[in-house]
């Protein structure tokens, strides 16, 4: 059994999404056709705004429609800490929680040699323009706690190092509220190693 | 026990890829079987207790279970405290993965390979000889795939090296004495084979420097013309 063209190509168009697959895909385009063709219309203009307009913001990287985004521009934020993250998923995480008031630079990705991923594809030669105009005084490297990412920060963290760019790694260790029986042991080698004085 | 069930076996991930939306596809080196492909489902979800063991450069116990190319990992743990790689050593690590992703089959042994690339991660973990390590490994990775260099004889006349003694490195053949004054092709000494083929302690620079071309040109003949990915980030990584 097959749908009309206009109906399966919707059912196609929805299976892009992640966690989409083809039953959740004829759920929603069944729910936007049959009781809310305005949501869909909503829908339908946001999608082709947003593809058309978003682009880079072009001092961090971070999707916006305006050529720098709202963080970039804000004249509160302290402009001599810049914090180095994988994704903009990371940069709101980062900005939810603490209390965070200096500037950003997303990579969209980490060095992955393995994959052919280089300083290249993570605009590197950007950040390396940030570093260089005198304003950052520590990069702050937030890339996560995984081989790749480790990578990389190594890597950003000896571009700030020949600038005398003060560098620094984000803490990695047991969660709040965890308990040490049952926190995995490379977490916990991590946690002893960057242990610190009491004060 | 189920059919083509492999329990506990250790193991070292070469490469992760993202297999649709919290699935991965992993590349290992077994001590049993060599390298395998196997797919770690649900190992992306934000609480899956798997996302922190399945990291490369650390010696893990991985189970598994199928029968075909891509077998299913059912259990994976730590096998030794984390001994982990930092800063450029990382770049090292990656570069060891990719050779033997490259040249390695599936599902072909290669035990003593395994012990060496162990020690060489151990190593590189405590940074010494870095260079070196490497290189060894590269010979051991050449003779473990049968195209080991000949680092006993000459090859017309079958004399013993000469330590002292300037030869010429054929591909596939084997050192020859180079003609005085020789300036074109692999120049190498005969102390530089003579360390390589004992696996001793680290020969002078001059010595590494040869043995690292003589080594990196054998290894592009069997990397045909498809050059590795680590070599080249590495290059633009260099300023």
């Amino acid at each position: 059994m097959s749908y009309s063209p206009l109906v399966s190509r919707l059912v196609d168009a929805l299976r892009c999404l992640p966690g989409v697959g083809p039953k959740s895909a004829q759920r929603m385009a069944f729910h936007l056709l049959e009781r809310d063709r305005d949501g869909a219309r909503a829908l339908a203009d946001a999608l082709l705004q947003a593809v058309e307009r978003v682009g880079h913001c072009e001092s961090c990287r971070m999707l916006t429609e305006e050529t720098r985004c709202w963080i970039c521009k804000g004249s509160s934020r302290d402009s001599s800490m810049l914090c180095v993250v994988e994704t903009p998923a990371d940069v709101m995480a980062v900005e939810q929680s603490a209390g965070y008031s200096g500037l950003y630079f997303v990579l969209m990705g980490h060095l992955s040699p393995l994959d052919g991923v280089g300083p290249d594809q993570l605009g590197i030669d950007l950040l390396e323009q940030r570093l260089d105009d005198g304003s950052v005084k520590e990069v702050i490297l937030a890339t996560n706690p995984t081989v790749e990412g480790e990578a990389t920060a190594h890597y950003i963290s000896e571009l700030a190092g020949r600038r005398g760019i003060r560098s620094t790694r984000i803490a990695h260790g047991v969660p709040v509220g965890g308990e040490l029986e049952f926190v995995d042991g490379g977490t916990l080698s991590h946690a002893l190693a960057g242990r610190h004085t009491m004060e | 026990m189920r059919q083509g069930q492999v329990l506990q076996t250790p193991a070292f991930i070469l490469h992760r890829q993202p297999y649709r939306d919290t699935s991965q596809i992993i590349e290992v080196f077994s001590q049993e079987q060599g390298r395998l492909g196997l797919v770690a489902r649900g190992s992306r979800r934000p609480k899956s207790r798997l996302r922190s063991v399945l990291q490369p450069f650390s010696e893990l116990l991985l189970s598994w279970s199928g029968r075909g190319d891509l077998k299913t990992l059912t259990d994976a743990e730590s096998a030794a405290a984390l001994m982990s790689l930092t800063g450029d050593r990382l770049f090292s690590g990656f570069y060891l993965n990719e050779l033997l992703l490259r040249l390695l089959q599936r599902q072909d042994p290669h035990p003593e390979l395994y012990t060496h690339y162990r020690q060489t991660l151990a190593s590189l973990a405590l940074g010494r000889h870095v260079g070196w390590s490497l290189r060894l490994f590269e010979s051991a990775l050449l003779e473990g795939l049968g195209y080991g260099l000949n680092l006993a004889c000459e090859i017309h006349g079958g004399e013993v090296l000469d330590p002292d003694g300037l030869y010429e490195y054929r591909i596939h053949e084997g050192p020859t004495l180079a003609r005085p004054e020789q300036s074109q092709g692999l120049l190498v000494h005969g102390r530089s084979l003579l360390a390589l083929a004992g696996a001793g302690d680290a020969p002078d620079d001059t010595c590494q420097r040869e043995l690292k071309r003589v080594l990196r040109v054998s290894l592009d003949a069997l990397l045909g013309d498809r050059p590795l990915k680590t070599r080249q980030v590495l290059s633009s990584m260099k300023h």
